[in-house]
This record gives structure tokens, sequence and C-alpha cells, in this order.
């Protein structure tokens, strides 16, 4: 007769020094892990509910400006530079980490209206539409050499907002058309206009050189190419829209923020209709930003807050509000696409992580292999009610969530008449019209 | 083990189509690889007996002489005064606890034989179980009246005053749950970790004498005395299963600590073998005469099953307890007992089976009933920092007592909302083949008065004219489409009522088990 008897060795379960890690038995035999997808879920559920308790996504305030903040523009190499841009003239040199003041100086007589770096130099470009000048002026150690500028133009227009090339010597101004300068040149090289309305940003293509987009005060967005004459193409929209962006790393697409509370991503190729309309804004988006990454914008609006949003999906991913932040009018990425910087009424620029719940400094293996697992556990049970309940759900301030419920109220009004309409009148006389074709008037080349 | 998915593969006109059967062949072939790499990678074999065909079932000293002398503190006997005791280990393997009817209760780290209390509660003590996790370790105690909680030194620090006249006691450790049997019918599920009472209500099936937890799913089952063996949940007030599976009595139900076999002594001393999840008869091979149980002569209605499927069971009404390997019917070892043999319980992890009797308890090694290789840090070796964490991440994963539920019945997190689908696509049907409601082609425009009335009163009569039309010609299109899609489509365009229609919970996730199911069928008739 064989006996084998079940006899374990402690030698084979215990750690061999006090340096060793514990030793942790694994079976992965489904018998021994019954309701695998329920602990999953359970696990799913907790993760949901740490990440909104962990979700503080305000760092800090920059400290009072004094006056109305008009523009931000963020360095383009430099991670911790950012630039901001007064009312009263006054351009402000930021420590994003530290949150302080490094330089201040007084540009201009009127309100900055343009601010941009150069992409390779330590030079900025600041203009105003007051005392219509532009001026250059270069960063260095020694601080007396800044409080003057290195080159400043009158020009023979009020330019409304200003950008630089991704690579050449060239930006363009934006004014009662739209200028592109060289800066060897005191004369403007091209010049396009579409109407007669102001032209209020442009904006140069990162990729194709040539190409510019610009939004008018005509409600409509300007497709320019710069070896051509007139703009390619026209695009009359229903809403005036204040901004626009272009994506980092999809340079084809476009996205601009409008009057009537919506974002648009347009697809350069295809400009008959946007190609996602992202709504959740209760009032005018005044301000978009590509992240970094080309994955996600951010906007800032007359609304009081500012809102995260996952290219393509036309619902905000995070919204961002404080007590004290008044009407938001910039809002930047930081390069990294970790940070966000926002400038709003309240004379203040604020900074804001991107991810609310990110833990900032440095992870260890293991927390980041924890938060990898709770990322991937929440969008495996992203459909189940109770998870989706608590991932998508934001706490708003009474104001904003009645306004909410108003906007939600004054759609489903409309949605209901139309389908009335459609009942009494029939199919053909009130077609269906999907979301994305109900904005645009038209396109025009 | 094998799955339903396994057994379905196999059985392949099952399966709804060929894709269905290719995608089930497949799951099972990877389930397969993924076991014999697992067991290629695992750290310890099973134990077994490998006899000589003609050769005895071997005595303990015979076992011993054939194993390390490590394995001796397996195999002790207690003498004990105190009444016949019943036996329950912790979920680790660690710990031993008994508690006696003369009141007795005790607990002691069997391996090293150390002693962790012991007292005298002077009240008859009838079950016991280990709660909690291995780190803190508490004992549930069933006095005559209440129920009390002892901790690892043995100071009581609860009296459950609900859990009144408890004879059977079960820990479902992923749900921190302490279940409850009563003699009054009642059943109760304790919360342990935050000390709510999930439910608590009765039965009304008279007492719960014969009762039995299923570790994969948290449900108890009891055996009635009609032969039917009832499967209880937390959220139902009802039984939500019930199956016949003896023509005599139910005395004793039994489950394996994994797995969907349940083992059920009828009043005929036959032992048959369910599988739970589709509610059939587990074939039990070896005995070619009925497959489908085995006859125990004499056998009293306490039953263990271990992790790896061995049977023990009383023989000799109460005298000796024997061990049948899985699916067998030939005894693999027997041993007498001292006394009448009250309470069995199969070591977790180890090779050792405590039997509790008139007399005392004693513990013997059975080769191969213990799972060799565990998962985690709930096993006889893990430290107490591990414990600790694991008993961290225990509450963290803590499962809600929805998730209790039978897997006859279906549901659960990942099942897909088939009801919710078809009702959503009903709805869409009708909205489609919906015909033009009465308002619509029975609308009158008002009739403006004023001046230039009449031609405008004229204009929009024409118009409502011409839109009757239209709407009369499609009601007419309609009704011939609905006609030749028939029955259903009457049913689809929502023209009939539907009987059928369940209600969809709110939370969407788990559906409450629907009666008026399939499972009718197996509900006796005379009830």
């Amino acid at each position: 007769m064989k006996v084998k008897l079940l006899l374990r060795n402690p030698q084979d379960y215990l750690r061999e020094t006090a340096d060793d890690i514990h030793k942790l038995a694994r079976n992965p035999a489904p018998e021994l892990h019954p309701m695998s997808a329920e602990t999953e879920y359970v696990r799913a559920l907790n993760a949901a509910k740490l990440e909104r308790v962990f979700a503080k996504p305000f760092l800090g305030c920059f400290g009072d400006q004094g006056d109305q903040l008009s523009r931000v523009c963020m360095h383009p190499r430099a991670l911790s530079l950012c630039l901001s841009g007064c009312v009263d003239g006054r351009v402000a040199f930021w420590n994003i980490p530290r949150r302080s003041r490094v330089l201040q100086l007084d540009a201009h007589s009127g309100c900055v209206q343009g601010l941009c770096w150069h992409p390779e130099q330590d030079l900025f470009y600041s203009c105003c539409d007051t005392d219509r000048t532009l001026k250059a002026w270069r960063v260095g150690d020694d601080l007396v050499e800044f409080s003057r500028p290195v080159s400043q133009r009158h020009l023979d227009f009020a330019p409304l907002n200003l950008d630089h090339h991704v690579s050449k010597d060239l930006f363009a101004l934006s004014g009662d058309a739209v200028y592109l300068y060289d800066s060897r040149r005191s004369d403007p090289v091209g010049q396009w206009k579409w109407g007669s309305d102001s032209v209020l940003q442009a904006r140069f293509n990162p990729t194709e050189w040539h190409l510019l987009a610009a939004v008018t005060k005509d409600n409509a967005l300007l497709l320019i190419d710069t070896r051509q004459r007139e703009p390619l193409r026209r695009i009359r929209c229903e809403f005036r829209q204040n901004a626009l962006c272009w994506n980092p790393q999809e340079p084809f697409v476009l996205a601009t923020a409008s009057d009537d509370y919506n974002l648009y991503s347009w697809d350069a190729r295809r400009l008959a209709s946007p190609a996602c309309v992202y709504r959740g804004h209760t009032n005018a988006a005044m301000d978009v930003d590509f992240a970094p990454t080309g994955r996600e914008l951010v906007s800032a609006s007359y609304d009081c807050t500012v809102r995260l949003w996952e290219s393509g999906r036309s619902q905000s991913r995070d919204v961002y509000h404080t007590k004290r932040m008044y009407r938001v009018f910039a809002a930047r990425y930081s390069l990294d696409a970790r940070f966000i910087v926002t400038a709003s009424a309240d004379f203040n620029l604020r900074l804001w992580k991107a991810r609310a719940s990110e833990k900032l400094g440095a992870l260890t293996p293991r927390e980041r292999a924890a938060v990898n697992t709770a990322e991937a556990l929440k969008q495996k049970y992203a459909h189940h009610p109770q998870v989706r309940r608590i991932v998508q759900h934001r706490h708003l301030p009474k104001r904003l969530y009645q306004a909410q419920l108003e906007m939600k109220a004054i759609r489903g009004k409309q949605r209901r008449k139309e389908v009335n309409r459609r009942e009494h009148r029939g199919e053909d006389k009130e077609p269906f019209v999907p979301e994305r074709d109900r904005h645009v008037r038209g396109v025009d080349e | 083990f094998q799955t339903t998915m396994d057994v379905a593969a196999e059985d392949s006109d099952q399966m709804p189509s060929g894709f269905h059967a290719k995608a089930a062949a497949k799951a099972a072939r990877l389930r397969r690889e993924a076991a014999k790499l697992a067991s290629a990678a695992a750290l310890e074999s099973p134990g077994g007996i490998e006899s000589r065909p003609g050769e005895w079932a071997p005595t303990q000293s015979k076992l011993l002489r054939r194993v390390a002398v490590a394995a001796r503190p397996g195999h002790f006997e207690l003498s004990l005064q105190y009444g016949p005791y019943s036996v329950a280990y912790d979920t680790t393997g660690r710990l031993l606890a008994l508690c006696g009817r003369g009141g007795h209760v005790a607990a002691f780290e069997w391996r090293q034989k150390r002693l962790m209390f012991e007292s005298q509660v002077n009240e008859p003590c009838h079950a016991l179980t280990w709660v909690g996790a291995g780190s803190t370790p508490q004992l549930a105690v069933a006095h005559s009246n209440w129920t009390y909680i002892y901790d690892a030194q043995g100071l009581e620090l609860h009296c459950l005053k609900r859990l009144h006249k408890a004879n059977k006691l079960f820990w479902l450790p992923r749900h921190w749950l302490l279940a409850a049997c009563t003699d009054t019918g009642h059943l109760h599920w304790q919360d342990v970790s935050t000390g709510q009472t999930v439910a608590s209500y009765c039965g009304h099936h008279g007492p719960l004498r014969v009762s039995a937890l299923h570790p994969d799913s948290g449900c108890v089952l009891t055996g009635q005395p009609n032969g039917q063996l009832c499967i209880w949940t937390p959220l139902e007030k009802r039984p939500v299963v019930k199956i016949l599976c003896c023509p005599a009595g139910v005395r004793a139900v039994a489950t394996a600590p994994a797995g969907h076999a349940v083992y059920t002594l009828g009043g005929d001393s036959r032992l048959r073998v369910w599988d739970i999840r589709c509610l059939r008869p587990l074939s039990v091979s070896d005995s070619g005469a009925d497959a489908a149980s085995i006859r125990l002569f004499d056998a009293a209605p306490q039953l263990a099953v271990s992790q790896r499927g061995l049977l023990a069971c009383p023989v000799r009404q109460g005298a000796a307890l024997m061990v049948l390997p899985a699916g067998g019917a030939k005894p693999l070892l027997s041993h007498p007992s001292p006394g009448r043999l009250s309470d069995l319980a199969f070591c977790p992890w180890e090779d050792v089976l405590a039997f509790g009797h008139a007399r005392g308890l004693g513990s013997v090694l059975v080769p191969g009933s213990g799972e060799p290789n565990p998962d985690g840090a709930v096993h006889p070796l893990s430290g107490k920092r591990q414990r600790r964490e694991a008993e961290v991440r225990g509450l963290l994963d803590k499962l809600p007592p929805e998730t209790i539920a039978p897997p006859a019945v279906g549901g659960g997190v990942n099942a897909v909302d088939a009801e919710g689908i078809e009702e959503a696509l009903a709805r869409k049907r009708a909205a489609v083949m919906a015909l033009p409601s009465d308002e619509v082609r029975q609308f009158q425009p008002r009739r403006r008065s004023g001046k230039a009335s009449g031609e405008l009163n004229r204009k929009v009569g024409e118009r409502w004219q011409r839109r009757r039309m239209e709407l009369r010609q499609l009601l007419k299109s309609k009704k011939r489409v609905l006609a030749e899609m028939g029955d259903e489509g009457a049913d689809a365009a929502g023209g009939r009522k539907t009987k059928k229609a369940k209600k969809v919970s709110q939370s969407g996730e788990l559906t409450k088990p629907a009666t008026g199911t399939f499972l009718d069928r197996l509900i006796p008739k005379a009830d």
C-alpha cells in the first residue's frame, strides 16, 4: 500500500530573511475563486468611490492680479512657465509649481489682446488694440533687460489676437482681417478677409505650414491657405465662435468654443458639419484648448466653470468650479497634460489638476499597479448603473445645477415640439435632422 | 471540476448554434490548458492511498507507520465529559474549536496542541462556527437560547439575541455574514463587520433541523421532512428553489467547500449527489447498481465533504466513521469512534478529519482530503501580517447580500439583462410600428374669426384634409404590415397587452429571481 499524506514544509511558505517580501501562495484554479465576477464588481465600485474621494483638482490660486486677465500663454518648451496678459496692459511671468509671479511689466497702455511665444528663441510677443502696437520682449537672466521690449512696431489696425508660426518666423495678427507678418519685414506679407466683420482669432496649423484657421465676429469659421489670395472656406455657424484650437496630434482636427454654449470639433477635410458637438456648458464657451496628447479638451465658460472633455465624446468628463471663480475667459493645458491654468474675471489665475484624483508625486510600482487596476476595473464595469452613477456624478452649486436643469427642460421642450410637428405635418415636411447638422448655416468656398 | 460550460461543450446539442458550440469548446480547451499550467507550477501534490486489489482500508496505526513523523499531530483523541461535541475548523485550518451539549467550549491550535481558551458556559451548546478573518479569530457558539460570540481568549464579545434557538451556524467569508438556521423555523443573516441584521425571517417550513451552506454562492440549503431540498437567500422570505430530492424525508445535507455538488441523505438511507447549478443528479460512478445513489446502511445524519470531494459519514449508528472517495462507493478508510458520533469536519488545506462524539472528540488522518495548493493568505502557514492584510482586503471586497443567489436561478453581475433588452426592443418596435393616434387623426383645427378669416379657414381646412388622407393611408399600410407579421407583430406593436410583463429592477444589476418561471415545475404538487 502506498500512502502519501499532504505535509507542507513551512520553509516553502516563509520568507528567508527579514529583507525579503512575504511569500504569497497562488492557485489560479477557479474552484478557489468563486464569485470572482462579483468581487471584481465590488472592487470596481470601490475604485469609483475612491476616485471621487480623492478628486481634489484645485491646487491653488496664483495670486490676485489686480485687474481682469485677458490672455494666458504657456511656454512652448518649459513646463513651469507661463505668461498672463491683463486688461490694464500688464504682462506677468509666472512660475507654475510655486504659483508665484517671477516678473511683471507694464507692456501696454490698454488691454493685452495677444500673447505668444517664439517657438525656439526666448522671445515673446504681445499686442494691444488701444495703442495698436506689437511688441517683442526678450527673456533673459538680466531682469533689467526685461523691462523694455526688444522691438516694437505700430500697426494700422487694432489687433485682437496673435499667433506665432510653429517653426518659421511668421506670425498672424487678427484684427479687421487676418494679417501675416514676417519678423524681418515691417509690412504684412499677406492679408485675408471674408466679409466686413473683424477676425477674433487666427491660429496656425501645427503641421500644415501654410494653413491657418480663423474665427470671425460674424459667426464664421475661416480656413486660409497662405499661398492663396482668398480664404479657402468659410463655415457660417449659427452663433459666434469665441476661440479656436488645432489638435496638436491630429492636425486636421480643430475645436472651437461657441456662444451657443457648445464646443465644436471640426474635421478640416469635411467642414459641412462639425465632427462632434460638446454639450454641457450653461453659458457661452469662451476658450478651448487641446491637451498636448490631442485626446482631451478643456473649455472655459462664461458660466464660471471649466469643463474637461474627451475628444469625440459629447459629454464632459469633469467640471471644475469654485465659489470664488467668476467668468472664466481662458483655460490652457500644461505641456505635460497634467495641469490646467485658468484665467477668470475675478482677477485670478488658478491651477488645477487635469485628472482630479491623480496623486501628484512619485508613485511606487505597487501604487501605479493599483491605480492602473482601478482604472481597468472602472472601464470594465463602466456600463453598470451603480458604477456609472458614481463615475459620472459631479456636484454642482445650486445656481449651476438649476441652469443645467433649465437647459435640459429647454432641450426637452424643443425635442417634444419637433416630434409633435413631425407627427402632425409628416416626415417629409419635418425631417429628422441629426444633432451635428443643426449648427451650420452653410459652407462657402 | 467541470463547469456547466464544459458539460455543455461535450453535449453540443445543448448549444443554440455552431458558433456557440465552437466558442464553448474553445473556452473549455483554454480552461483545461490553464489548469494544466497551474498544476505544473503547483508547489504541492495531493495526498492519496494506492492500495492493491483485495487490500483492506487502512487503519490509523497503519497510516501512521507509513507517513512522516510530522503528520502525527493530525491523529489524536480527547476524552471529554461534557456531552456530544460539535467541532469546527476555521478557514485557515489552523484552529479547531469544540462545543459540547454539557456547556464545554474550547478552542486550540490542533497542530501544536496550544490551547487558546476553554470555558464552561453552563448551557447546552449546539453548534459553532469561526467568524471573521483568521487574523482576529472569533467564535460564534449557539447556546440553547441565544448565540454568543467569543474572542480568541474566550471572552464573550457579543450576545446575539436575534439568533434564538439556532441549531446550525454558517460563516460566509466573502459576504462577512453569519447565517443561522433555528429550531423555530427562522433564518438569520447577520453582518459581522457592521453588526447589521441583513435578514431575519420565519421560513414557514417547519423547524430547520437539516441544513448546510453552499459556500460558492452563499445560499443556505435545508432539507425538509417531505423530501424537499429548499434553497434560501437573505433577500427572499420564501425558498428560492425547491427540489424534491428524496422519496422520504431528508436526513442530512452537505456541500463541498468548493464546487457545485450537494449531497443529500434521505430517509431511505440513500445518498444522492445533486448538481446545484442545474438541479439534476450528478451520477455517482463505481456502483453499478444504482448510478444515482449510494446506499448507506445505518448512517447517522452527519455528513462532511472535504475540499477534494471525499465524503465522511458515520456508520453503524454512529459507532464508526467512514470516508468515501469522490464519486465512489468503496470506503477509503474507516475509524471506530469511542462514543456515538455527533459531528464531522474536514480540516481545510490538510489531510485531517475531526470528529466529535458523545465522549469527546478525535482527529484522524485522511490522505487526499485536503487541497494541496492554497491561494492567498488563507492557509495554515500564513503569517500574522499576511492574515491581517488579507482581513483588510476581505473587508474592502465584502460582497453585498444581493449577490447571494443560487446558480440555477441565474443572474449575477455579468449576466446579460435579456429581459431589459427585449423590453427595450419591443418598445422601439412599438414606436416604429405605432399606429397614428386617434387624437391626431381626429384633430380639428380651430376656426379663426375676423378679417380674412374665411380664406385662412379654408386653407387650413384643406391642409388638414390632405393630412388626414395621408394618415389614413399610413394606417392602412401599417395594419397590412402588422397583419402579415402576425401575432408576433401585434405584440410588438403593443396592439395586445403583453401578459408576461416582468418588472425590471431599478438598479439593473441583479434582478430578483422571478417566480412563475420554469423552476416552478420542480415544486412538488402536494405542497
